[in-house]
């Protein structure tokens, strides 16, 4: 009664101010055998549209006593509300917010999720930025079901008409906020509270934990699945401080449903809060040949092979082509050898490619039993790491270079014993972990897909996967070798053997420099200025090697070089890798510079998500090469921010550098090993992600835009 | 056996009335339950078995039942399998008092009247059937196959709205699980989510 008289207030005052604020449309009601069962009508937050600012519109829906209308998911029985806008051209309205619903039983075990007495469904809309009108008419058809002991559908068409302005005050405050305290908030970060999804038999299971779960409040969880997916009563199967662990009975025998959308809610009535908890796991890839992982053999054996693939491609890698070369050039010099020392000589190499696959296969398998968060490339996100990849990169272009001549000891040449001049087998051995290591920032894009499925798998798939990548990058030495009679399409030694070799030392020197900016995105310019003096340093102790530790200087002056050399690179790695390293700081947001992007974090994806807007995320890295060439070329192109602009694409940067632990996360949910990864919300949270191949072309991504521009433009 | 099959029944029954809010999994045996239709016969499932059954639940109130009677959708498909020997039965759990309830003449009536083509019309005004089989919605379709299993549990089709001018364009999941399942196919849905309004059951 209350409320029909301040709707008629409301009336009468909207009609005083005709013409000065915003003019509902007559509203339409639904009546029932001369009863008022729902009143519809559209409202604004803002007195006037300001050209290219969004302002929010609300469906709201006054229901008679004891009737509900449905939530976006009704629960057992009924429909949910809709509206389809008639907007201009050039007009874009968002997602829909429905605010927390009631879970609503009825007798026979029903439960229905709906809204006693009033609703107010929100909307973003964003005008043109050109505005030629005095006025706008915004027009919607809403349709919805009605229930009490009885349902019926309703519908209507309403609209709002709005003058245009430069600027505008807000409008209808308390309705708008009151919806707004009952809106469900975006899951909160992980660190303050976990959610895991289980599948257990026909039940998914979901384990909550935060400080906000203490065992007297009521909670619930009020589920969204997808149409393909029928869901029965979830239920609170335990509860204990902090923890609440709800089931979810499947209906459906969906064998592929591990999770589901739904709303965590706390509290009752109008005290009730409601956190979005979205299913995890949920990834499309939309090219790049895989898709959800399957572990059928006809799976497994595609990702053998493509890590096989993926291990030959490696040895095209800008990161290990150095290397290769001068793997390449030990063979060329071998060639008049026997072909027994060849042989070895390529098995060596090979082995030496395996080990550190498998090793590293092994670490990867104890830090996944530890419970770390594991991802391709993961060592080139330790500065240290890096760090130690520059001096031993830096030793071999000296050696190069020519500024010494690495002999093995003689006591370790004697202990390989029986062989006499086999020292080459432990360099060759050496090599191939050394072209290895440099080629894994390379590695990722490409073994992306292969190695996202290993990470789900079992520790002997794991191992396998690894190994067929090894077979892969080492295939074309084993055939070189099964087969010497192709080395004599290599050319024949001779002086232009040690220009060449001149020229390979120069190309690691520019190997270095890739190392060395790495270090400085991830600790800054004070971290490279360090690293370059102990190089400085560890530089000269070569020199010393090459002309007084060599086999023609006698045993005294071998000595002394010996002892110099050690307490240069040990004295200058204390000095500048001590302290004066540790204390540099990541900085490498504001080295990157961030422009027109935004910083990624959870919460921030998850605010822009709630407002209806279609988001872009760059996964991405310092070290990361394909990244840097994806955003030169393709992301930071005139075409592409165009594209962006025009469809109010909100562009997110998710920097890896320093393996923020947020995006590793991020990447495993979309099963994915490392960076580089590109995915696209478009408007509507309930269309599923778009993830882009690792390598990117301005095609690719106008296509792709231009397949979502349906849902983001004016509907 | 008469004993046998009594205690079969007893078992089944309790079974089901344990487990009366969810729909029996598809591919398990239907409940068999025993209700009296609007002319005065019982009928239970077990004397069908050998024939293929449809359930339909009915409230002749629920915009959603009139969505499909109203154009004649359901009558059209009631015709069509009833001919093909399935046994056709529709079921009106609406407690007295609620929408939908339905005296045996009233139902007779809405019968003549909408010019169904259902085998019997059963009115389970104590919900027994009804909350048997889970049934949530009206309408809410299962198809039971001559060995006595459900075959498909769900919607009538694939477009849940009141409106009847979506039929032509939605895929009716009742008539491919019976076609399906008649050529010796498998199912290929199985189940969906049911929509309309909620059965009206007593308290």
């Amino acid at each position: 009664m209350v409320g029909r008289i301040v709707n008629a207030i409301r009336a009468i005052t909207a009609l005083a101010l005709v013409g000065s604020i915003a003019l509902p449309h007559p509203s339409p009601a639904q009546t029932y055998r001369g009863r008022e069962l729902v009143h519809a009508e559209v409202v604004a937050n803002t007195t006037a549209v300001v050209p290219a600012r969004s302002f929010t519109v609300g469906l709201l829906l006054q229901m008679a006593p004891g009737w509900h209308t449905y939530w976006k998911f009704p629960g057992d029985a009924g429909i949910p509300t809709e509206i389809k806008w008639n907007l201009p051209a050039g007009w874009r309205v968002g997602e829909l917010r429905w605010p927390i619903p009631l879970k609503l039983k009825e007798p026979g075990d029903i439960e229905i999720y709906g809204y006693h007495d009033e609703v107010l469904l929100t909307q973003e809309i964003t005008p043109p930025a050109q505005l030629a009108e005095t006025s706008v008419k915004l027009a919607a058809e809403a349709s919805w079901l009605v229930c009490e002991k009885i349902c019926i559908p309703g519908s209507a068409s309403v609209q709002l008409e709005l003058p245009v302005g430069q600027t505008s005050t807000a409008a209808k405050s308390e309705l708008f906020g009151r919806f707004a305290r009952l809106s469900p908030q975006p899951w909160p970060g992980d660190n303050l509270s976990t959610a895991n999804w289980k599948r257990s038999g026909t039940n998914l299971e979901l384990a909550l934990t935060g400080p906000g779960f203490d065992s007297n409040s009521a909670a619930d969880f009020f589920p969204i699945p997808p149409p393909s997916i029928v869901v029965g009563h979830p239920v609170i199967a335990a509860r204990a401080p902090g923890r609440i662990d709800f089931r979810v009975p499947l209906e459906t025998s969906d064998a592929g449903a591990s999770s589901i959308d739904g709303l965590v809610v706390l509290g009752d009535k109008a005290n009730r809060r409601a956190w979005t908890l979205p299913a995890s796991h949920r990834v499309i890839i939309n090219s790049g040949g895989s898709t959800n992982p399957d572990s059928s053999s006809g799976g497994i054996l595609r990702f053998l092979v493509l890590g096989l693939l993926g291990g030959f491609i490696l040895n095209l890698m800008p990161c290990v082509l150095p290397v290769i070369s001068l793997k390449i050039f030990g063979f060329v010099q071998q060639a008049g050898q026997s072909r027994k020392r060849i042989l070895r000589s390529g098995l060596a190499f090979t082995a030496g490619i395996f080990a550190w696959f498998i090793g590293l296969a092994v670490v990867l398998i104890l830090l996944k039993a530890a419970g770390h968060q594991i991802t391709w490339a993961f060592q080139f996100t330790n500065p240290y790491f890096v760090l130690v990849m520059s001096a031993v990169v830096l030793v071999f272009a000296l050696n190069l270079l020519g500024v010494f001549e690495i002999a093995l000891p003689q006591s370790a040449s004697r202990a390989v014993s029986g062989w006499s001049d086999h020292g080459g087998e432990a360099g060759s051995f050496f090599q191939g972990m050394f072209a290895t290591i440099l080629a894994t920032p390379c590695t990722a894009p490409y073994l992306g897909a292969a190695l996202g499925f290993a990470f789900t798998q079992s520790s002997a798939l794991l191992l396998l996967m690894f190994a067929a990548i090894a077979t892969g990058m080492s295939a074309p030495y084993l055939i070189l070798c099964a087969e010497p009679r192709w080395l004599r399409f290599l050319p024949r030694p001779g002086p232009w053997m040690s220009h060449l070799k001149q020229l390979m030392g120069f190309l690691l020197l520019a190997t270095l420099i890739f190392l060395l900016s790495v270090i400085g995105a991830e600790r800054g310019l004070g971290a490279v200025i360090w690293t370059s003096c102990f190089l400085l340093t560890l530089s000269l102790a070569c020199w010393i090697k090459g002309i007084w530790l060599t086999p023609v200087n006698p045993a005294g002056t071998r000595f002394v070089a010996g002892l110099v050399m050690a307490l240069l690179v040990v004295t200058s790695a204390a000095y500048f890798l001590g302290a004066k390293f540790r204390a540099t700081n990541a900085t490498s947001a504001e080295l990157t510079g961030l422009g027109d992007w935004k910083a990624f974090t959870p919460a921030t994806l998850q605010a822009e998500l709630d407002q209806g807007r279609p988001v872009f995320i760059d996964f991405t890295a310092a070290w990361c090469i394909t990244c840097k060439f994806n955003e030169a070329t393709v992301l930071e192109s005139a075409a592409v921010r165009d594209a962006f602009r025009q469809r109010g694409i909100v562009k997110f940067r998710a920097d890896w550098t320093n393996a923020d632990p947020e995006i590793t996360k991020m990447l495993k949910q979309f099963g994915r090993p490392g960076v580089p990864l590109y995915v696209l919300y478009p408007a509507g949270r309930s269309s599923e992600p778009i993830v882009f191949p690792e390598l990117l072309t301005k095609r690719i991504v106008l296509d792709k835009l231009e397949t979502i521009g349906p849902n983001v433009a004016a509907q | 056996m008469k004993k046998a099959s009594l205690l079969a029944f007893l078992v089944t029954f309790s079974t089901a009335a344990l487990f009366a809010a969810d729909s029996p999994p598809v591919g398990s045996a239907a409940p068999d339950v025993s209700v009296t239709d609007s002319k005065g016969n019982a009928h239970s499932l077990s004397q069908y078995k050998g024939k293929y059954v449809v359930l339909e639940w009915f409230n002749p109130e629920c915009p959603f039942v009139k969505k499909h009677y109203g154009s004649g959708n359901m009558q059209k498909l009631q015709a069509e399998f009833t001919g093909k020997g399935v046994v056709w039965l529709t079921i009106d759990s609406s407690a007295p008092g609620t929408e939908g309830s339905l005296t045996p003449e009233q139902a007779n009536k809405t019968m003549a009247d909408w010019k169904t083509h259902s085998t019997a019309l059963l009115l389970d005004s104590d919900g027994k059937a009804g909350r048997a089989y889970g049934a949530k919605n009206t309408p809410h379709m299962f198809v039971v196959n001559p060995e006595g299993k459900v075959i498909y549990e769900g919607a009538i089709d694939s477009k849940a709205s009141p409106n009847p001018a979506d039929i032509p364009s939605s895929t009716n999941y009742v008539k491919a699980a019976l076609d399906e399942s008649m050529a010796g196919k498998s199912v290929s849905t199985p189940n969906s989510r049911p929509y309309g309004c909620s059965v009206k059951y007593g308290k």
